[in-house]
């Protein structure tokens, strides 16, 4: 807790009020500071005041929901500096990478940075699953939140095919063309499915579009939303944890 | 939470047959709100249902006429250039001739939709003896070896009449039409399938383009 404004100084005055606006507490010298700091503060109050010793153990958890959580908001990142050169276009879309890779400055590493935490996030969320799955830990109280979980492994898996299209290589399109396929299969609402995705009956711009739309928006946000959800239940709910 | 309306004053003195005032309300608002979201469910999944699309057109033309394909007809009605094929790529399709006549192949991989490539030497390494490929499709012109078409992406192959013989693939690949414009160039109709298979049916498709008349023999197979 700041220290009464001294008087006679106007701009000591004006920073303190600023500083103590923002920052509620002083430097937390206690627990209990601690505490109400972390309890007062949007960022760090995602994380709990009070956790088990078992359950912050590395080999606990693996830190792997952690990762995935990470690599989210670098593929966020870097993904939105992806979308200040990307067109999605058909005539254009494969240069813009080009020039991503050969022309902007450091664009070669965002864009390396951007698919590789990509790849790391499938396998990262497919871990978090495994051990979730291993550790019995999807059992009472906590069935809602491994439900909340299998969406979001969805949502990872279907940014994942929904970017693969956006370089419009060879690669994109025939990947496309099969996984949309694949989807037209499906008993009854198959060829629907198909057509609502590609919008259209060939891997075209219309169906470039959608999945542009779908991978920068839809998708981001419908996961950003379950993981809010999601990390709410775990704090609710509490660790699993070596008891 | 619904307002239970036997808890308000005047509710008290109601019997239980009655519908209040605010009950008729609530009941309205219900349905009323409930419908406007199955309206507009069904609006916005038609919305992204485009009764429009950009696809290409299923007719397109060739870049070569009658008579570059053929070099001519013989007087046995045979192309004077043999049995040969023209694959147009973007287009998807494969134009092959034989000594019976035109047909055109649409490239669509019956597995799960990529482009097959025309290759000369199909069977090889696929352990399919080349009197088995040749029984498939007569090659009497320069190409001795099999050909047709393999597929780059799960390494599906088809003989030269279209019919699948390796991978994944379940069934043979479609024959569309293909006419002569009066300007000598073909016509080729993706829309219009004249021969289909079901996974299985080997039998080879009669359908030809016949070389005498440029007109088609009508031999449809499977539509
Ligand atoms: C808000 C979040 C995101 C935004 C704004 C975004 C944006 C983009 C953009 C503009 C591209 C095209 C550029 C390129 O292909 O290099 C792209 C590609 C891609 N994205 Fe994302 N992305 C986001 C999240 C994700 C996530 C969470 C994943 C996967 C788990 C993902 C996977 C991919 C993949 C596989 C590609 C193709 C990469 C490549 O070929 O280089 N993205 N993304
Ligand atoms: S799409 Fe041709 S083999 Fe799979």
């Amino acid at each position: 807790m700041s220290a009464p404004p001294k008087e006679g100084n106007p701009v000591r005055t004006f920073v303190d009020e600023v500083w103590g606006s923002i920052f509620r507490h002083g430097l937390p010298t206690t627990d209990k500071v601690a505490a109400r700091t972390a309890l007062t503060n949007f960022f760090l109050h995602i994380h709990p005041v009070r956790v088990k010793k078992s359950a912050i153990r590395v080999s606990y958890t693996l830190c792997l929901g952690g990762l995935s959580f990470f690599l989210f908001i670098l593929l966020t990142i870097t993904g939105l500096f992806l979308m200040f050169y990307y067109i999605p276009s058909v005539d254009q879309a494969y240069q813009n990478i080009k020039d991503l890779q050969f022309v902007a400055t450091f664009g070669l590493v965002i864009r390396n940075m951007h698919r590789w935490a990509a790849h790391g996030m499938v396998i990262t969320v497919w871990l978090h699953m495994a051990r979730v799955f291993y550790q019995g830990a999807y059992k009472p109280p906590r069935q809602f939140n491994w439900a909340i979980g299998t969406l979001l492994l969805l949502t990872t898996l279907l940014l994942s095919f929904s970017g693969y299209l956006l370089p419009w290589d060879q690669l994109a399109v025939w990947a496309i063309t099969v996984g949309t396929n694949m989807a037209k299969y499906a008993p009854l609402a198959g060829p629907y499915t198909r057509y609502l995705l590609l919008g259209g009956r060939q891997v075209a711009q219309g169906a470039l579009i959608r999945f542009y739309v779908l991978h920068v928006i839809a998708l981001p946000l419908i996961g950003f939303l379950l993981m809010v959800v999601h990390f709410w239940r775990t704090r609710k709910d509490g660790f699993t944890g070596g008891l | 939470m619904a307002i239970n309306p036997y808890d308000t004053p005047r509710g008290k003195f109601r019997t239980r047959a009655e519908t209040t005032r605010r009950q008729f309300l609530l009941l309205m608002g219900t349905l009323a709100s409930t419908g406007a979201v199955i309206f507009g469910s069904v609006e916005v999944l038609k919305f992204m249902f485009p009764a429009a699309t950009g696809d290409a057109p299923q007719q397109f033309k060739t870049t070569f006429t009658f008579d570059e394909l053929t070099g001519g007809v013989d007087g046995s009605g045979k192309a004077k250039a043999g049995a040969t094929v023209r694959s147009i790529t973007a287009d998807r399709v494969s134009v092959v001739v034989d000594d019976a006549g035109i047909y055109a192949v649409y490239l669509i991989c019956t597995h799960l939709g990529c482009t097959p490539n025309y290759v000369p030497n199909v069977t090889s390494g696929s352990g399919v003896l080349d009197a088995v490929a040749a029984a498939r499709g007569d090659r009497t012109g320069s190409e001795q070896i099999p050909n047709g078409w393999a597929c780059p992406c799960h390494g599906s192959r088809y003989f030269i009449d279209s019919t699948n013989f390796y991978g994944p693939a379940p069934r043979p690949m479609d024959w569309v039409s293909i006419s002569v414009a009066p300007d000598n160039f073909f016509v080729v109709d993706r829309g219009n399938i004249v021969a289909y298979r079901q996974p299985g049916d080997n039998t080879a498709p009669q359908w030809r383009l016949l070389l005498k008349t440029k007109k088609d023999n009508g031999k449809t197979l499977g539509v």
